[in-house]
């Protein structure tokens, strides 16, 4: 019986499959949008490029969306990966290193819910795990992958820094409000997180 | 009956199951009462049968049951029997095929041929004898004209139903359950439709189960028609003689909201009169965007307390029309000008009206209710619209706060939603939801209505609801447009028709915004193996990353745009796909060269930052190497089909095929959503959402969007997930009939690519301008 729960918890049916892999083309999508709908933004932070480090986690809420509908081992890296990797088809300046990033990026938010032994999804586990697919993705843009050679020491740990906090937010915060209010409209009936409207709030709860 | 029906009549005819269910009853997870209760049916191999209820009836439940498709865990929630050929339904030995109602999730792959081939590849059949099944198949569903590359997106809804269709078939199934296959295919997609599912039923032998609300396309057809109790049993055994001569019969069903042939809902009739000129068209052209088709021209007098319905072909643009006609599209051509009345203080152009100022005068209703819902619940959903609605001038509110409480309680009266005030919109009821989308439209209080499809999907019960608000609203001197193949929608209405004629042929949509399955053509790289290439692009420019210098990126762009001939790319044809990463990798560069390391001479000071000889340098490398990284990626794009790339992955590099299926399945998608994210961009300016206000108000409805796209999206991956079950995915073993293989030639671009990720670093270390990023 045990056995029967456990195996629930952490093996993947196919509508896990399939709704993590149309979160990350959602993702794609709202990428898409976003930049194609403010480009005001983008053209502000060109005055301060490390300023435009407080948008990545734009391109981080995948990881954690995911691993809060799914909630199931792997789902924050094959969201956040399958992005990247549409993010790549469609064309990016980055090249396949996206798909390098996508998959560093993914790892920090899984290693927060893996130590949570999917089991919690609440509040402060979302904002820990945004913070930490921010930090992971500002060190391996600012060291891995080395987008910033020319900046500063001092400049690449703000850049880190930065991101880490844009994750806490974008990929954190919204992500876990966003899966409330999608578990109101009843479209998550299938999945794992079907309850996650009716979750605490609180940081602490279960 | 077309000549469908009669083609390859020489097949080989195969056995039906036969289904029997003995006290079956079943109830959903977290439900307090069971979906099927008690029910004893027998019905004998290769019958036909219609099967029929109000919802509610469980009839949806059954057909899963039958698919083997409900998951069954510790809970007591079954009771009874399901048997198919005496085996228990729910152990699947023989293959079920199921189409749903939502022609776009019954479609799994994104090539003809593939999405016909998934469900036999998923039960392990041979890859031979799929390859001679598919054009038999396609041929017995009438879609033998197609090429077997042909991308299915390109299909209209009553194309990917029969395409579905021919999926089932080549799996060979015993039984066949049809979900309210034609609910959302246009009316001249229907007939096709269902001579294909008889066909293939006469081809196969299957035992057939449709459930369907309109009983008229199918019931003539059928050997049995079974009428569902609610939450019960069988409460009608019938032939298709009995429904057309019982009359209690016929009543009954009727109330209960089934389209019986030859009955249709009655309202009451109302002497309608005529008011001012509200809208006048005159020549009026609409297209969705610049370069999107364009309709002919249409003119038109719109006055209050009359109806209008527009109707024409598939495709004539009927709701780009009256897109624009609402003031949500810019007329490309021709006038389209609001009567003093109408535009009261404001211009009269429609589409220059703020949001606030065009939902009191104009209100448009979209087809798909859930586009347009913008709150958490009905009550807020429906005061949603009068908090907002601009009165004379567009400036002040044309109610006061309490004056909204009062208008919402009486609409949720006129509605009678009243009971489900506090609930969530997304959660009603079908017809509920089209009462409420509608509602939030009169809410502020338009002086012109406008409906796209709005019976589209109703049952006889909600039809007659929804047809007694309007007639109500035009008593009260609305003007309704209707998009509508409706006819007697239109003649309630009393409603004057305009008939939108077809575009010239071959002026077809375009698709918007990003293409990921776009065809590769047949260029020299287009036939090498997709992991080769995608091994070559690695190994070419992923060395780069371990170094910031302008050579090593030189050696790989030089090389790539040499090569462009073999994947068949013009200098422009490049130039149109990569111009958006050739910008990006610019700004690349004038960021480093703003804020870089400073060294040598001073060119210029901006504020704090400094441009410099080091930090231009510095700025130069990092663009050349964006483009190093970027441009190897397109000759891999332009020839490469994401599912061939799937398929190499699965076969050769041992990726689980589940994941990478899936992966493929939700990326078919993206066409769809990026054209859901812009009919959401006009459903919502048409509640008065916009892209206007302060920053944070702006960001606030771009989040909302996204919340809603991400609705829509999660809905559609469910109804998938069941798809793509249906048809075996999920099981350890699969066939595939494009087999991925590696030839030397395939071996000497992976090595080309590893000598030039070689070749690069080595003419960086030999400039001497080599230097470890790491360090």
């Amino acid at each position: 019986m045990n056995q029967v729960a456990a195996k629930q918890r952490t093996s993947w049916r196919v509508v896990d499959i399939v709704v993590a892999s149309v979160i990350a083309v959602a993702s794609g999508v709202i990428f898409w949008a976003w930049s194609a709908g403010m480009p005001l933004f983008s053209l502000a932070f060109v005055a301060f490029p490390p300023a435009a480090a407080l948008l990545t986690g734009v391109w981080l809420f995948p990881a954690v969306l995911g691993a809060l509908i799914i909630r199931k081992p792997g789902a924050a890296v094959f969201c956040e990966l399958l992005a990247a990797i549409i993010e790549a088809l469609l064309g990016s300046h980055y090249g396949l290193s996206v798909i390098v990033s996508g998959l560093v990026q993914g790892l920090g938010a899984e290693l927060v819910f893996a130590i949570f032994r999917y089991r919690k999804w609440n509040l402060s586990v979302a904002l820990i795990a945004g913070f930490f697919t921010g930090i992971f993705a500002g060190i391996s843009e600012a060291y891995i992958l080395a987008y910033y050679v020319e900046y500063t020491s001092a400049l690449k740990i703000l850049h880190v820094l930065i991101t880490g906090v844009s994750g806490l937010i974008i990929a954190g915060l919204l992500s876990w409000l966003a899966t409330r209010g999608l578990a109101k409209t009843g479209a998550l009936s299938a999945l794992a997180s079907r309850r996650a409207h009716l979750e605490s709030g609180k940081l602490d709860a279960k | 009956m077309s000549s469908l029906a009669n083609r390859g009549a020489d097949a080989q005819t195969r056995r039906g199951a036969e289904i029997s269910a003995r006290g079956f009853s079943w109830q959903h997870a977290e439900r307090t009462t069971p979906a099927v209760s008690g029910l004893d049916l027998n019905i004998q191999a290769g019958q036909k049968v219609l099967l029929v209820g109000p919802s509610g009836a469980g009839k949806s439940t059954l057909l899963h049951a039958l698919a083997g498709l409900l998951e069954v865990d510790e809970s007591q929630q079954m009771r009874g029997e399901l048997l198919i050929d005496g085996a228990d339904a729910f152990a699947r030995q023989r293959p079920v095929g199921l189409m749903q109602q939502d022609p776009e999730t019954q479609v799994v792959q994104s090539r003809v041929a593939d999405d016909v081939a998934f469900g036999a590849e998923n039960l392990a059949v041979d890859p031979e004898v799929i390859r001679e099944r598919i054009p038999e198949v396609l041929d017995a569903v009438g879609l033998g004209m197609l090429s077997f590359d042909h991308r299915t997106q390109e299909l209209s809804g009553g194309q990917k139903q029969r395409l579905a269709l021919a999926g089932i078939l080549a799996m060979q199934p015993g039984l066949m359950l049809l979900d309210e296959p034609t609910a959302n295919v246009d009316p001249e997609g229907i007939g096709p439709l269902r001579d294909a599912v008889l066909n293939a039923a006469q081809l196969s032998g299957a035992t057939v189960l449709v459930v369907e609300h309109r009983l008229e396309v199918w019931a003539q057809h059928m050997d049995r028609i079974i009428v569902l109790e609610p939450g019960g049993g069988v409460a009608h055994d019938l032939s298709p003689q009995q429904l057309m001569e019982d009359q209690q019969l016929r009543a009954e069903l009727a109330s209960a909201g089934l389209w019986v042939p030859g009955y249709l809902p009655q309202i009451q009739q109302v002497t309608l009169q005529p008011g001012g000129t509200l809208l006048e068209a005159k020549d009026l052209v609409c297209a969705r965007a610049e370069q999107a088709p364009r309709t002919r021209p249409v003119t038109l007098q719109v006055r209050a307390g009359t109806a209008t319905v527009i109707r024409g072909e598939n495709g004539a643009g009927k709701s780009t029309l009256a897109l624009t006609v609402g003031g949500l599209l810019a007329p490309v051509a021709g006038q389209l000008d609001a009567s003093e009345q109408l535009a009261n203080g404001l211009g009269s152009s429609p589409f220059s009206w703020k949001a606030g100022a065009l939902i009191g005068r104009i209100g448009s209703v979209f087809q798909e209710p859930e586009h347009q819902f913008v709150a958490q619940t009905v009550r807020e959903e429906l005061a949603f619209a009068p908090l907002r609605a601009k009165a004379i001038g567009g400036r002040e509110l044309k109610y006061e706060p309490e004056q909204v409480e009062q208008l919402v309680q009486s609409l949720l009266v006129r509605l009678g939603l009243e009971h489900l005030a506090d609930a969530n919109p997304f959660t009603l009821s079908g017809g509920e939801k089209r009462r409420l989308s509608v509602g939030t439209v009169l809410a502020a209080s338009p002086d012109v209505l406008i409906l796209d499809e709005p019976t589209f999907g109703q049952d006889a019960n909600t039809w007659r609801e929804l047809a007694q608000l309007l007639v109500a609203q035009l008593e009260q001197d609305t003007a309704i447009i209707a998009v509508t193949h409706d006819e007697h929608l239109a003649s309630v209405l009393q409603a004057e028709q305009i008939h939108l004629a077809a575009l010239p042929s071959g002026d077809v949509a375009k698709p918007k915004g990003p293409v990921l399955d776009a065809p590769v053509g047949d260029s020299w790289l287009a036939k090498i193996n997709p992991l080769a290439k995608l091994g070559a692009v690695a190994t070419a420019t992923l060395p780069l990353i371990s170094t910031l210098d302008a050579v090593s990126a030189l050696v790989i762009v030089v090389a790539s745009v040499v090569l462009f001939p073999l994947a068949g790319l013009s200098p422009l044809k490049f130039l149109k796909r990569a111009w958006p990463l050739l910008l990006a990798g610019l700004f690349a560069a004038w960021g480093i060269a703003l804020v870089g390391q400073d060294s040598g001479a001073v060119y210029a000071q901006l504020g704090l930052f400094s441009i410099t000889e080091g930090s231009l340098q510095g700025g130069i490398a990092t663009g050349l190497r964006a483009f190093a990284l970027a441009i190897p990626c397109i000759l891999l794009l332009a020839t490469t089909n994401p599912s061939d790339l799937g398929g190499a992955l699965s076969q050769q590099l041992k990726v689980p095929h589940r994941f990478v299926l899936g992966a493929l399945a939700g990326m078919r998608l993206l066409g769809l959503m990026i054209e859901e994210f812009t009919t959401l961009t006009l459903a919502r300016r048409a509640r008065g959402v916009g892209n206007f206000g302060t920053l944070a108000e702006r960001i606030g409805a771009k989040l909302g969007q996204s919340l809603a796209l991400l609705v829509q999206a999660i809905r559609r991956a469910g109804r998938l997930a069941t798809t793509m079950e249906a048809k075996g995915f999920g099981t350890a073993k699969r066939t595939w009939i494009r087999t991925a293989t590696f030839t030397r030639t395939d071996a000497a671009v992976l090595i080309a690519g590893i000598v030039l990720g070689a070749a690069a670093v080595g003419a960086a270390l030999w400039a001497g301008t080599y230097n470890l990023v790491w360090s």
